[in-house]
């Protein structure tokens, strides 16, 4: 075990270091690379999906380069008229408004599925696929 | 109209073949398509999404979430499992323990016993520079011997009728509150969730005597603290029948799915016909299409944005309060990100050329 990883480096960000860091493309114009630290696919798969869905990103794809390093690179190039930091932080605006929607839909529908059943039926009653 | 129609089954849908899984990923982006705009927007977003709960067990539930992107249900899946903390026994102090299971295995199976305490509650303790108060740690003591029983009858076989405290049981668990813990939880006291779940076993003479500290974490960091038993999903199967399947087929095509799926009765013309009854039931085991008097005259396919989620909890916290905290959390992480972004400074060049 000695030689293992300190566990909370899956999640803990170490004192002096940044949370994002955008690398700037030198080769291709409106291109840049964000280096995410303690992030994984939860978030850069969000992140992607959410990038390919706005008309001005030409690109945008995303790796977690190793197991064992827990930062993702998300790679974006987006059209001459806005820059990729613009795009990324319009677009984590959306992601918050989404995911906030589902929250509310999904605590609105409970509200009424306790209003309609009154006990829990813990399955036994409904129809279930298995 | 043909082609039309095919082009909205690839939209649409995940279509399974016998060897293969065809056009399994979304095409629904911003230039795919001409003439449509496909960009993202809430009000799009609100219209066509939708939530329906199946039920809602004590530990378990199950809804339908539809028009969303397979990139967000697996979000709300991983943190799940991986992100939403609770409360478990990360620390064993072994007084004594005279049992012949060896303490580092005690200690595994300790940790492993779910605590139900609001995790939302506690702190987080970071290292062991921080010291332990009554908001990050859960005192617990687990103090058993094992005796004799002195009114066993002689011809008694039963380790549980001749000795006392035979067995060790999460229930022997006892809390023992720190600080303010007695009023903080005096409506809902600390406790196991399940009260028989089998630690170890004792002999007379036997005896243990550990001191238990519990403390938040997340399961990404080890299982013990993961909120679930699992949390899945899977993609609402779609059966088409392409070609009327009747008479002794239809019974034979009835047998390649799960009871339930499909249903056989007599149609307009008195002869007896297959058709989908509840296509929730099926498994997508693809056996019918082994079937060669099958081909060409059913399409399983599976509808690409309509998740069936289910959540099973340890019973920590009620399966619906866990969604809610998945929620939480993603949207968390992602305003960090936005702070990171804007702590960067480069925010404030919004047109750069």
């Amino acid at each position: 075990m000695s030689n293992a990883p300190a566990i909370h480096e899956i999640y803990l960000l170490p004192e002096g270091v940044d949370k994002v860091t955008e690398i700037k493309d030198t080769k291709i114009p409106n291109a840049a690379t964000f280096h995410l630290e303690k992030e994984d696919h939860t978030l850069g798969n969000v992140l992607r999906m959410e990038l390919l869905k706005n008309p001005k990103v030409l690109f945008a794809g995303y790796k977690m380069a190793h197991p064992l390093d827990h930062s993702v690179d998300l790679k974006l190039q987006t059209t001459a008229d806005t820059s990729p930091l613009q795009v990324l932080q319009e677009d984590i605006n959306s992601i918050v408004k989404e995911i906030g929607q589902i929250k509310r839909k999904f605590e609105n529908e409970l509200t009424l599925h306790s209003m309609q059943s009154v006990e829990p039926t813990n399955g036994f009653t409904v129809d279930r696929a298995y | 109209m043909h082609d039309e129609a095919a082009l909205q089954e690839m939209r649409t849908r995940v279509v399974l073949h016998a060897d293969r899984v065809a056009h399994p990923s979304s095409m629904e982006f911003p230039g795919n398509f001409p003439g449509e705009d496909l960009s993202w927007n809430l009000e799009e977003f609100k219209k066509n999404f939708r939530i329906v709960v199946g039920f809602i067990g004590k530990d378990d539930m199950e809804f339908d979430m539809i028009g969303v992107d397979a990139a967000i249900a697996n979000a709300f899946r991983r943190i799940l499992i991986g992100e939403v903390p609770t409360m478990a026994i990360e620390k064993v102090f072994v007084l004594n323990n005279t049992s012949i299971m060896h303490d580092e295995i005690l200690a595994q199976r300790l940790g492993l016993i779910p605590i139900k305490a609001d995790p939302r509650l506690f702190t987080f303790r970071r290292g062991a520079n921080d010291d332990p108060t009554d908001l990050n740690t859960l005192v617990f003591k687990l103090r058993v011997q094992c005796t004799k029983n002195p009114d066993a009858l002689p011809s008694a076989v039963h380790p549980a009728d001749k000795y006392i405290n035979s067995n060790v049981l999460s229930s022997h668990l006892q809390w023992d509150p720190q600080g303010e813990q007695v009023e903080r939880f005096a409506n809902d006291p600390c406790r196991p969730v399940i009260d028989d779940i089998l630690i170890t076993k004792m002999r007379p003479g036997q005896e243990i005597d550990v001191e238990l500290h519990c403390q938040k974490g997340i399961g990404k960091e080890h299982a013990k603290w993961s909120p679930v038993a699992t949390a899945s999903y899977r993609l609402l199967p779609d059966i088409q029948i392409l070609k009327p399947i009747t008479g002794e087929s239809a019974k034979r095509f009835q047998k390649c799915f799960p009871p339930g799926v499909v249903a056989v009765k007599p149609n307009a013309a008195g002869q007896l016909e297959a058709t989908i009854a509840n296509p929730r039931k099926d498994t997508v085991s693809r056996e019918v299409l082994r079937h060669a008097e099958f081909e060409d005259k059913v399409r399983l396919t599976r509808v690409r944005d309509h998740f069936i989620f289910s959540i099973e909890s340890t019973g920590i916290l009620p399966p619906q309060e866990l969604f809610g905290e998945a929620a939480k959390i993603l949207i968390n992480k992602c305003n960090v990100v936005k702070a990171a972004l804007h702590a960067s400074g480069a925010l404030v060049a919004p047109q750069e050329i």
